[in-house]
């Protein structure tokens, strides 16, 4: 019963979709009230898993189906199965896609355009990021990161802004772009990697678990650890990680591949942006823990520093351009690239409070966007002018308001007490240790990281005394009455988000004794098979 | 006695021109006709052929049969054309068209 | 001592509490008096520590734990008590005020995280402390939102405070990558002096110096007076801004011989740009506050010659001194605001230019301004003549027998105590004594009980009585084994006597050279720096985002829309000619078969009877 939990975590919200699309459109709330039973259902079955889940087990509530089995003769055969499961990495992550799709859903309520259409994208949207955050068959990973472009780039291009074409298009092809690096790289595993259990006949895989392994690659094969081929200056497998590693990191995004991100954003709706930021962006983050570091664990090596310096440059680069936005949506997805490159930092230290801290920062990072991105929405609910000089004064008319401003505000520059503090000093303790421990990124990039907390507090701070604080006024169009402070609906949204973020802050053990494990076995895998692979070298 | 083959010179006169009535004629009824001249000429051949062979009443026996098969079918024959008549108001074969067009 | 833990968790519970502001102060009356338990009755030289799981990184537990010894009890009173007596001055001072309850639960929140940074064992959970107590400083500052100053002080307090942090968690990673531990009691032994090591301690020394308002970080604290007083009395005085100091004596045994150099020249510098600023402002609170930036300069000074203990005595007697003077100061601009409401006229309060005569109207205030600014000059008979004593003698040990730069420091102080009676001096003359002058005719009520009783008593707290039964030497229970200097405490007497006589020669002459006022321009050195480097590179990046990376992208668009035209061209001319022939072509034969099956059974029986006639001709042939 265990073992077809994750099934239905990822197939319900395909039935409500079936059933939404069998409902007659002009009953605009049932498809409401059907999203969010299925939320509901979703929250439900999690508690469940996760009062069933233990720490000290690697992968759990594993479901293997066979799924393809072709058999091409003397190619041998081809494999791909229905394998989902859940380990330190995925848990922190499903959690907190299960309640902010919850939390978008009631955000999406005010949606009067298509409602049909929008939920059923919606319930799409959400069956394909549980899978991909839970599937461990590259294939089916695949399969449902792709999925997921479609009613993302509909529920762009559709409910929209004014410019919605251009960005969903540049949305669309950028993460295109990288979905084919992806693809490349996955078919040469395809090719690679042999099943080892299959005896007599030779079995092409597509499990991830497999892939891992140094000993299952066919030798001669194009990312054979053993092969000595060279394209250009690398091997087949240093290669292999790059492309994976732009692939991911346009996900994630890194700069320079982040500039879908603040057009998205700024075009989207507020659901839609609390997706794409809290959820979407992970899965480059998860894309890099979950296939890239072990699957290529000496290119990791190899390339750790770049990939750190990649992290370090987003940071600063980010946050510089967050402080000369002058939309407040586009700061936000501004200071979202240099939150994340947090995570690259902590990823490419391969200590484990680093990849502890990388973990942690996705999921903190998820709260905390989602929450600025709703204030960004309400904003915009009432006067629609996102600008931030329109504004001055906003404290005095919008108390609550403000609270959670300041609550969303400054977690997201690290204050202690919310989750960002967490994360981010793991974040810097891994990154520093670095060098001693593993050698792979010098002291200065830490040190130099930590320039990004200063700006982020000066461009947050900047923001407050120009929106929030001074004399009450309103430039323009907008009459004083379309200021109001927040009604009971977005309270019900922003308040558990801040509870989150306190709670996480302060009590961080019980998600970290998730994560920790996993981290540590990360870390102590690729350490050590790819000291191994580099020293076959 | 006259000789046989003036018997079956006959019969294929009659079924020619009962092949003939049948793609010329446009009405369905004169179609039915043709079929009706087509079966005795038929029925002409099988008696002629029973010439040589003497002793037996095949022959006879078969055109019996094909009579009575060919009154029964003429009287279903018609009671369709009847119907089609009644349901299209003609009974010209080209006009009672409901596949193409 | 379940007390301690007791007592953080009644702060705790004081910040939700804001249904009734009133119950704040007494609730940190019991917080008081449990330090005060706490203080009294733990036995000397032993320390009580208790842990719990913080979380926990790979092998390495971060416990929260509270640790109580000599120095965090000392610490634990201070903070208690003076918070206690702000809030009860508050409840007079803030009264009418709109949003008071956020008022009460920042200045709750303050308290709490003070007391966290005082009680913390480990290092991290002391920068937990420490960014809190930035975070209700920052809200305190900006108070009163609708002022655009307030929020622009709040914002820069808070990014001053920031960059020194940023240098804190560095040392907090170095610390990290050397030790893998952040617990405080680990390092009770001085470490060797590696260049790591002076690194760590160097950059949480950053820290100290965004917190301590040192040099160069020290300009927001004058700015920092745009929040109510009771604020600035409380943090930009007496607490938090001597967290900075406190921390360096609760770690040490972590600097390195050279790193304490660096302190040690660090706090001279401060100590001579505050008191030579206090020198020439004229608005009440930037004289409080340029004063507090040179008394803490001091106290740096006191660190880096090797003395934690006279740079602790001092923190304790400034901290009552000091928030005496702000709270005195506090009450004479609400007495004056109040009587200008009344008649209706308006002036800069805060200015002491405006002021003058006020000792007969306000004979309270003057009697504790007389008292804690004696102790904040250092005369003899008040508390801050002993602490200064005792940071003196500890920079002429330390600079030793032989001429050296060392001295020079030494000097430079000398001077330094010099300049602050004579700032004190003209402070407390311009004020009380002379002709009135914009206060003429007003009705000058003194403050209610509330805000009176609160400092009388820190006025009372800053006679010699507090630390030490000999008004010349400290000899209680702050720092035993404190050595002392006869030369040296004959020496000051006399230099502040005679600093005395030539501040009233010098009483009527105004110091009004603009690089005081300005601080040093320091301010537009930041100002400067921030615009033309901070703002030039968010253009620039924004200009490579904008024109770089999405003109590339942009361009390779265009570059595929084109060539998909070209391709376009080539399937509609070529591909779609050549399919369109076929479809022509098929079409014909198509038309021609189709004739033979239109419906018409006649036809098909003609085509077949047609079909056989051929098929038996040929067959015959």
């Amino acid at each position: 019963m265990q073992q077809y939990l994750i099934s239905f975590l990822i197939f319900s919200p395909l039935v409500a979709a079936f059933v939404a699309l069998l409902l007659p459109a002009k009953h605009v709330s049932s498809f409401r009230y059907l999203t969010l039973l299925t939320n509901v259902i979703q929250i439900l079955v999690l508690i469940l898993m996760l009062l069933s889940y233990d720490n000290s087990k690697a992968i759990q509530f594993v479901e293997q189906q066979p799924w393809i089995t072709l058999n091409l003769g003397t190619w041998g055969i081809l494999k791909a199965t229905y394998f989902v499961g859940l380990d330190g990495l995925s848990l922190p992550l499903i959690v907190l896609s299960v309640f902010i799709l919850c939390i978008a859903t009631i955000s999406s309520w005010t949606v009067n355009q298509n409602v049909k259409g929008y939920f059923i994208l919606l319930l799409i949207l959400n069956a394909s990021i549980l899978g991909s955050f839970t599937a461990l068959d590259f294939l089916l990973f695949y399969l449902f990161f792709e999925f997921m472009l479609l009613p993302m780039f509909f529920l762009i291009a559709i409910w929209g802004g004014p410019r919605r074409e251009y960005a969903s298009i540049k949305f669309f092809l950028y993460t295109l772009l990288g979905s084919i690096f992806i693809l490349i790289v996955m078919i040469g595993l395809y090719i690679s990697v042999h099943d080892p259990n299959a005896s007599g006949v030779l079995v092409h895989t597509f499990n991830l678990l497999y892939m891992t392994e140094p000993s299952n690659f066919i030798s001669n094969t194009i990312l054979d650890p053993n092969n000595p081929w060279m394209i250009g200056p690398y091997n087949g497998r240093l290669w292999a990680f790059l492309l994976l590693f732009v692939g991911f990191a346009i996900k994630l995004p890194m700069v320079p591949l982040h500039t879908w991100l603040p057009d998205a954003h700024v075009e989207a709706s507020t659901p839609i942006s609390v997706i794409l930021a809290a959820l979407l962006l992970k899965i480059g983050g998860y894309g890099l823990a979950r296939i890239a570091l072990p699957v290529f664990p000496e290119a990791a090596l190899y390339f750790g520093w770049l990939v750190g310096l990649m992290g370090v440059i987003s940071i600063i680069y980010g946050a510089l351009n967050a402080m000369s936005s002058k939309d407040l949506k586009r700061l936000i997805a501004y200071s979202s690239v240099s939150h994340m490159g947090f995570v690259l930092l902590g990823l490419a230290s391969l200590t484990t409070e680093g990849v502890t801290g990388s973990v942690y920062q996705m999921f903190s990072h998820g709260i905390i966007s989602a929450m600025l991105f709703l204030i960004a929405g309400v904003l915009y609910d009432r006067t629609q002018d996102r600008m931030i000089n329109t504004y001055s004064g906003l404290s005095l008319k919008m108390k609550s308001f403000t609270t959670m401003v300041l609550i969303a505000f400054f977690a997201s520059l690290g204050l202690p007490g919310f989750s960002g503090f967490i994360a981010e000093i793991l974040v810097f303790l891994g990154a520093f240790r670095s060098n001693s421990a593993t050698g792979i990124l010098p002291e200065s990039f830490a040190i130099i990281a930590t320039l990004g907390l200063i700006l982020g507090a000066a461009y947050y701070l900047w923001t407050l005394q120009r929106m929030f604080f001074g004399p009450f006024n309103v430039k323009g169009h907008i009459s004083e009455d379309q200021i109001f402070d927040l009604n009971t609906r977005e309270l019900c949204m922003l308040v558990p988000l801040a509870a989150a973020t306190l709670g996480f802050g302060i009590f961080p053990q019980p998600l970290l004794a998730i994560i920790d494990p996993f981290a540590k076995y990360l870390t102590e895998f690729v350490l050590t098979t790819g000291k191994n692979l580099t020293l076959n070298l | 006695m006259f000789p046989t083959e003036h018997l079956l010179i006959l019969g294929a006169f009659l079924f020619s021109l009962g092949l003939l009535v049948i793609i010329t004629k446009r009405n369905t009824i004169m179609v039915l006709m043709g079929i009706e001249l087509m079966l005795n000429a038929s029925n002409l051949n099988l008696v002629a052929f029973n010439l040589f062979n003497p002793g037996s009443v095949d022959g006879q026996m078969f055109v019996l049969f094909v009579i009575i098969v060919a009154v029964s079918e003429a009287a279903v024959g018609l009671a369709i054309v009847l119907q089609v008549y009644q349901y299209f108001r003609t009974s010209v074969t080209d006009s009672i068209n409901e596949i193409s067009e | 001592m379940p007390l301690v833990s007791f007592l953080l968790s009644f702060v705790i519970s004081e910040k939700y509490s804001w249904i009734v502001s009133f119950t704040a102060p007494f609730l940190l009356l019991l917080g008081a008096l449990c330090a005060a338990f706490v203080f009294f009755y733990l036995p000397a030289d032993q320390h009580y520590l208790r842990e719990v799981l913080w979380f926990k990184v790979s092998d390495h537990a971060i416990s929260g734990g509270l640790f109580v010894n000599n120095l965090s009890g000392t610490m634990l009173l201070v903070v208690n008590f003076i918070s206690f007596l702000v809030h009860v001055y508050s409840v007079g001072y803030m009264a009418g005020d709109s949003s008071i309850r956020r008022y009460f639960a920042m200045l709750g929140l303050f308290t709490f995280a003070m007391l966290v940074i005082v009680l913390a064992d480990n290092l991290l959970l002391l920068f937990v402390g420490w960014e809190l107590v930035g975070f209700s400083s920052y809200m305190l500052i900006g108070h009163w939102k609708e002022k655009p100053q307030a929020a622009t002080a709040a914002k820069k307090a808070f990014i001053f405070n920031r960059i020194g942090d940023a240098g804190f968690l560095v040392g907090l990673m170095i610390l990290w990558a050397l030790h893998g531990s952040f617990n405080i009691n680990d390092w009770s032994s001085p470490h060797a002096p590696t260049p790591w090591q002076t690194a760590a301690s160097l950059c949480i020394f950053c820290g100290v110096i965004g917190k301590s308002a040192q040099f160069p970080l020290l300009s927001w604290l004058p700015d920092a007076m745009e929040g109510p007083t009771p604020v600035s009395a409380l943090i930009h005085a007496a607490t938090m801004v001597a967290a900075g100091v406190y921390l360096v004596i609760r770690i040490f045994n972590l600097f390195t011989p050279a790193s304490l150099d660096i302190v040690a020249i660090v706090g001279t510098t401060t100590a001579s740009i505050g008191a030579l600023a206090a020198l020439g402002q004229n608005d009440i609170k930037r004289i409080l506050a340029y004063s507090t930036i040179s008394q803490l300069g001091f106290m740096v000074t006191a660190l880096g010659t090797g003395r934690p203990d006279a740079a602790l005595l001092h923190l304790f007697t400034h901290a009552f001194f000091k928030a005496g003077l702000f709270l005195a100061a506090g009450s004479i601009i609400q007495s004056l605001h109040q009587a200008q409401q009344q008649a209706h006229t308006h002036f800069d309060v805060q200015d002491i230019r405006n002021l003058g005569g006020l000792r007969k109207k306000l004979p309270m205030v003057f009697l504790v301004f007389i008292i804690s600014g004696s102790s904040l000059a250092g005369l003899p008979l008040f508390s801050g003549f002993l602490s200064k004593d005792a940071i003196l003698t500890g920079i002429v040990s330390w600079a030793g027998g032989s001429v050296s730069w060392k001295w020079f420091l030494a000097a430079i102080l000398v001077g330094v105590s010099f300049i602050t009676v004579m700032y004190t001096f003209r402070m407390i003359w311009t004020i009380f004594f002379g002709d009135e002058k914009r206060t003429d005719g007003l009705s000058i009520i003194e403050s209610p009980i509330v805000m009176k009783a609160p400092i009388i008593v820190l006025a009372l707290c800053s006679l010699w009585i507090i630390i030490s039964w000999n008004p010349f030497m400290h000899t209680r229970w702050t720092s035993p084994g404190l050595e002392h200097h006869w030369g040296v405490t004959t020496f000051s007497i006399i230099w502040v006597v005679a600093a005395f006589g030539v501040a009233y020669i010098l009483r009527d002459k105004s110091f009004q050279a603009r690089i005081l006022q300005k601080g040093f321009y320091l301010d537009q050195y930041y100002q400067a720096i921030t615009t033309n480097i901070g703002l030039k590179m968010t253009q620039l990046t924004a200009w490579i985002d904008r024109d770089c990376i999405d003109g590339l992208i942009h361009a390779t668009a265009y570059a595929q829309v084109l060539i998909a035209h070209v391709t376009g061209w080539i399937d509609r001319a070529l591909v779609d000619g050549t399919v369109n022939g076929l479809v022509s072509f098929v079409r014909g034969v198509g038309t021609v078969t189709r004739s033979f099956q239109d419906g018409k059974i006649q036809l098909y029986i003609f085509w077949s009877v047609f079909t056989i006639i051929i098929f038996l001709i040929w067959a015959m042939l």
